[in-house]
């Protein structure tokens, strides 16, 4: 067996840069370069639906978030295998919220797809019980909030694979907040949060026991 | 075997594709996306433009460029993006992303959008019949290197010496007796949108262009037989252990 080596963000890079370089093409015959072309299409296959490949160019805010919405809900089926239906239509009505036309400060960015492709990385790979209240920054990017009582944890889910947190908790003998930060790759998220007992905002019993608990 | 035997089917993407001897003109095209509306409530427009660059001789004169085909359509989708339809003027797509339903409730649909469709545009001479399901396989990582073979029964094979890879991309391409037609397979490692996975496609596509059945009932048959050989190759393709993982 030979096996796969398995992704690094170093070897995805390389991966990303194609077979050989563009300013290469020169040297090679039209046959080799026809091949090369052939090759790289297996690497990148399209399915007859794929929107990137067909949809026209879309000037306007509705149809600019019209394409984000749509994408997302697409990025959204690619994962639906692992979604339970009630946790995917919750989701897909966050979206819909989220991309409100009504609502939509014209200077804003709809949603980035690759913020959207972290936020679901992290959120399959952390599976909270309680789902975060979902906001958008300027940039597009997806922003996901934690609440216990006053205390709050909230992950900016960033293109490529990154994410950006700050939490804040209330001490019980100063009732003064303790604030905390990090930027890492999503695949970090989990180990970064640890320290921080992460479980208080994803648990429901975690969250119950102190919303309940006397201060 | 039972419709659904997979828990979590790793089904992406299935698509039938109606192909036309005859493009459907622009009055009739506007018609059936009309008719659509009431099932597909999301529109966009779709644009199929190949364009051929002509470079100039000399390095001072501009390039040229010559369409060669351009085309314009209808993307029609469910609100949630997951049951979509694209009318061209020379192919009819039909397609469903995940949750994938079942064959059954994936047919049903099927036909009664191609009613919709004869009824808006009348009989149109059928060319090609295709059905392709792309899926892919999510594999938990467990260390640096990930044996897809144990997952896989279709893959490059390498030398020992020189493995293990980076990426792979694979095409076979096959006749299909059952219904004279021909299946083309491909199967690569992709990214994936799992953390502490890697993933595969596998996507077969299953289509006849001699003899094309042209009613319904003979349609309707081969879909079916094509739906019975695309399970027996997806199944001759995977192992018990891809097997496990859609399971879970």
């Amino acid at each position: 067996m030979t096996g796969i080596i398995v992704p690094t963000r170093r070897n995805l890079r390389a991966l990303h840069a194609g077979i050989f370089p563009p300013e290469f093409e020169l040297a090679f015959s039209s046959a080799t370069k026809r091949l090369a072309r052939q090759v790289e299409a297996l690497r990148h296959q399209r399915s007859p639906t794929s929107r990137d490949q067909q949809a026209l160019p879309r000037k306007d805010l509705a149809e600019r978030l019209f394409d984000a919405l749509a994408s997302a809900k697409q990025l959204t089926a690619s994962v639906a295998m692992y979604l339970d239906p009630a946790r995917r239509d919750r989701l897909l009505r966050h979206l819909d919220s989220l991309h409100d036309l009504a609502e939509w400060e014209e200077d804003n960015e709809p949603l980035q797809q690759s913020s959207f492709a972290t936020f679901l990385k992290a959120m399959l790979a952390v599976n909270p019980e309680r789902q975060p209240g979902l906001g958008l920054s300027h940039a597009g990017h997806l922003i996901g909030a934690w609440t216990t009582d006053r205390d709050r944890l909230t992950i900016e889910f960033l293109p490529n694979d990154w994410v950006k947190w700050v939490l804040a908790r209330y001490n019980k003998e100063d009732d003064e907040p303790r604030r905390f930060a990090g930027q890492t790759p999503v695949s970090e998220l989990t180990e970064g949060l640890t320290p921080y007992q992460p479980e208080y905002w994803f648990s429901h019993e975690q969250g119950r026991q102190r919303q309940e608990s006397p201060r | 075997m039972a419709e659904q035997p997979y828990k979590r089917p790793p089904i992406t993407e299935a698509v039938i594709a109606i192909s036309f001897a005859a493009p459907i003109d622009s009055r009739d095209l506007a018609k059936v996306n009309s008719d659509f509306a009431k099932v597909y409530p999301q529109h966009q427009d779709a644009r199929n433009l190949n364009l051929e660059l002509v470079m100039p001789p000399t390095p001072d004169s501009s390039p040229g460029t010559n369409i060669q085909r351009d085309e314009i359509g209808h993307r029609r989708s469910s609100d949630d993006q997951t049951q979509i339809i694209i009318v061209w003027p020379s192919v009819f797509v039909f397609s469903q992303l995940t949750p994938y339903p079942g064959w059954d409730e994936f047919f049903a649909r099927f036909a009664r959008d191609w009613e919709f469709l004869k009824k808006a545009v009348g009989y149109r001479r059928i060319s090609r019949i295709g059905v392709r399901y792309i899926n892919r396989i999510d594999i938990p990582v467990t260390g640096n290197l990930t044996y897809y073979e144990e997952f896989l029964k279709i893959y490059p094979k390498l030398p020992q010496e020189i493995g293990p890879v980076l990426a792979y991309g694979i095409q076979t391409q096959l006749p299909c007796p059952e219904i004279e037609g021909n299946i083309t397979i491909n199967s690569a490692s992709i990214p994936s949108p799992l953390l502490d996975h890697v993933s595969f496609l596998f996507d077969q596509d299953i289509y006849k262009e001699t003899n094309v059945p042209q009613n319904n009932d003979d349609l309707y048959n081969l879909l079916n037989r094509i739906r019975v050989k695309k399970n027996e190759v997806f199944e001759a393709c995977i192992t018990d252990r891809a097997r496990e993982l859609f399971n879970r």
